[in-house]
């Protein structure tokens, strides 16, 4: 079973997190600038390292993964990114780790050409997979 | 947070005063520039992000982590002296400087080129080199030493073997003098160190090689600043040209800042066959040979303990589409360094042009970029495009090249 959650983006100032049907801080000691998403069973906050990502540089994306109650921790967590304008994704695959607690460390990530990127973050507890994609227009 | 709130404050000041700034410089563009049809040229403040993006020139040096001998005015010399020298070559005839010539930006101006025996593929440039990620046609390498020990030991180039590389400079004594000044020891007994030290000291002289200011530096460095008078001197031809390399034809979607590359690698619609009946994989076989390369980043000759430097070649992925990929050029210089493409099939600036202009789409296979579409240039906007990419040199017909190296080694 997927659950896809596509392009509601909460852009987070630097007072705190709030996200949409809760009241949950999911992320909320990590700086900003940042995005969050959410499904019916996570919380997801991220940002990239350096925000913007800079054309044909790696980047870094940070993530915050915030289980609902009920939910459990996902025991798999991917990331990946498509340019669909232009039929093709990115020419690195990048590697995600455990960086302690709910927090996780995407590495290996380029977008290497300007214009519409949807990257998207995959988390799986086995059964389930979520996937939430966001869209990114970098000049 | 006083702090970072005050630097938020200045950086939202300088962010509008950068704006009013190129507002007025496409004020004065307007004013200044006509068109070819006597209308203005006028940029577009998302024009004028993406020209101030190609810049500034030069950049600044940086070391490579994984090459202990980079940035060391010993091996920079030592590497001077073994590229020019012929004694690293099977039959004591051929050199680095048979193909990458000084005289002509460091190309041979051959479609293709010829070492011990005709190879397949176009010399490059081996000017800007420093910092990028992949080196060659293909992308094979991910250093610029690494890259340097290929030749050597490709038997259609210079072939040698680690042995006789380690040999030759053990045996004479003005490359075992330099090889002792550069690496504070002498060459050592096992043959593969010698030979990657030798690649070494050959990239530490490679990454001195950096090309000059050129008109278009100086007319984006005006627009940056906002200076009216410096704009008015770009030739008009030329900011027609560039509106429509940035514009339509959307040239800097792959011709990425000062470089004008982004580093990777796609399919333009050249031809797959290096000569009848062979095939030309480019990046789908150059990534197969990089991961199989002891020299790579990830393997125990690099310098570089933490393998920092190693991100690209832990993480690039090996696909199908790469079949036919070719890494994109720098376009720096790039009127003095014909002919073009991979096999060198291209004879002139003009034909460059008029490829992309008549674009075959069948010949893009079917992992190709979408976005590439025939331009349909007409005279005017052709012979413009042409002026913007003559103006990306530095109007000296060869690369200058400062003599570093003592003709005698006087060292320990």
């Amino acid at each position: 079973m997927t659950v896809f959650v596509r392009g509601a983006i909460v852009l987070v100032g630097a007072g705190g997190l709030a996200i949409a049907g809760g009241a949950m801080a999911c992320g909320s000691d990590t700086p900003t600038p940042k995005r969050t998403v959410e499904s019916p069973r996570y919380v997801v906050a991220w940002q990239t390292l350096p925000a913007p990502p800079v054309v044909g540089e790696h980047f870094v994306v940070d993530m915050v993964v915030c289980p609902k109650p009920g939910a459990k921790r996902p025991s798999s967590v991917r990331i990946d990114a498509q340019m669909p304008d232009h039929r093709h994704g990115m020419n690195y695959r990048p590697s995600v780790t455990a960086a302690g607690g709910d927090r996780y460390r995407a590495q290996g990530l380029m977008f290497h050409m300007p214009g519409r990127w949807v990257i998207e973050i995959e988390l799986s507890d086995g059964v389930v997979t979520d996937r939430f994609p966001t869209e990114m227009v970098v000049k | 947070m006083t702090f970072a709130r005050s630097l938020t404050h200045r950086g939202r000041v300088i962010a509008f005063a950068r704006t009013l700034r190129h507002t007025l410089a496409i004020v004065a563009l307007a004013a200044a520039s006509t068109s070819s049809y006597g209308q203005p040229v006028q940029f577009t403040p998302d024009e004028v992000a993406r020209i101030v993006s190609h810049g500034p020139w030069p950049p600044k040096p940086v070391r490579d982590p994984s090459n202990r001998a980079s940035g060391n005015a010993d091996a920079i010399a030592f590497g001077e002296r073994l590229f020019f020298d012929t004694r690293l070559s099977s039959n004591g005839l051929v050199s680095c400087a048979r193909c990458h010539q000084p005289g002509k930006f460091f190309t041979d101006g051959h479609a293709r080129s010829i070492g011990l025996a005709p190879g397949d593929r176009n010399a490059p440039t081996i000017v800007d080199l420093s910092g990028r990620r992949w080196y060659g046609w293909d992308g094979a390498h991910d250093s610029i030493w690494s890259q340097s020990i290929r030749p050597l030991l490709d038997a259609r180039e210079m072939g040698m073997t680690p042995a006789t590389v380690a040999a030759v400079i053990r045996r004479e004594h003005d490359f075992a003098c330099r090889y002792r000044m550069a690496f504070r020891k002498p060459p050592p007994e096992n043959d593969q160190q010698v030979l990657v030290d030798v690649g070494k000291a050959l990239a530490a002289f490679q990454e001195t090689l950096v090309s000059e200011r050129t008109p278009f530096d100086a007319f984006r460095d005006a627009l940056d600043r906002g200076d009216q008078a410096a704009m008015a001197n770009y030739p008009e031809a030329a900011k027609r040209g560039l509106r429509i390399f940035v514009g339509r034809a959307n040239c800097s979607a792959c011709h990425v800042g000062p470089a004008f590359t982004n580093g990777e690698f796609h399919d333009v619609g050249i031809g797959f066959f290096a000569s009848p009946g062979k095939v030309d994989p480019g990046r789908h076989a150059g990534i197969a040979r990089l991961k199989a390369n002891p020299y790579n980043l990830l393997g125990h000759f690099s310098d570089d303990p933490s393998r920092s430097s190693a991100t690209s070649t832990r993480h690039v992925t090996h696909e199908h589409r790469n079949f036919g990929e070719f890494r994109v050029p720098s376009l720096r210089n790039v009127a003095g360094t014909a002919p073009y493409m991979h096999d060198g099939s291209l004879k002139s600036l003009r034909d460059v042009v008029r490829h992309y202009s008549e674009l075959n789409e069948e010949r893009l296979h079917v992992h190709g970029e979408r976005i590439l579409k025939p331009l349909h240039l007409d005279n005017a906007e052709f012979a413009d495009l042409v002026a913007f990419l003559e103006s990306l040199g530095s109007g000296v017909s060869a690369f200058r090249l400062a003599q570093r190296s003592r003709p005698v080694c006087d060292g320990p």
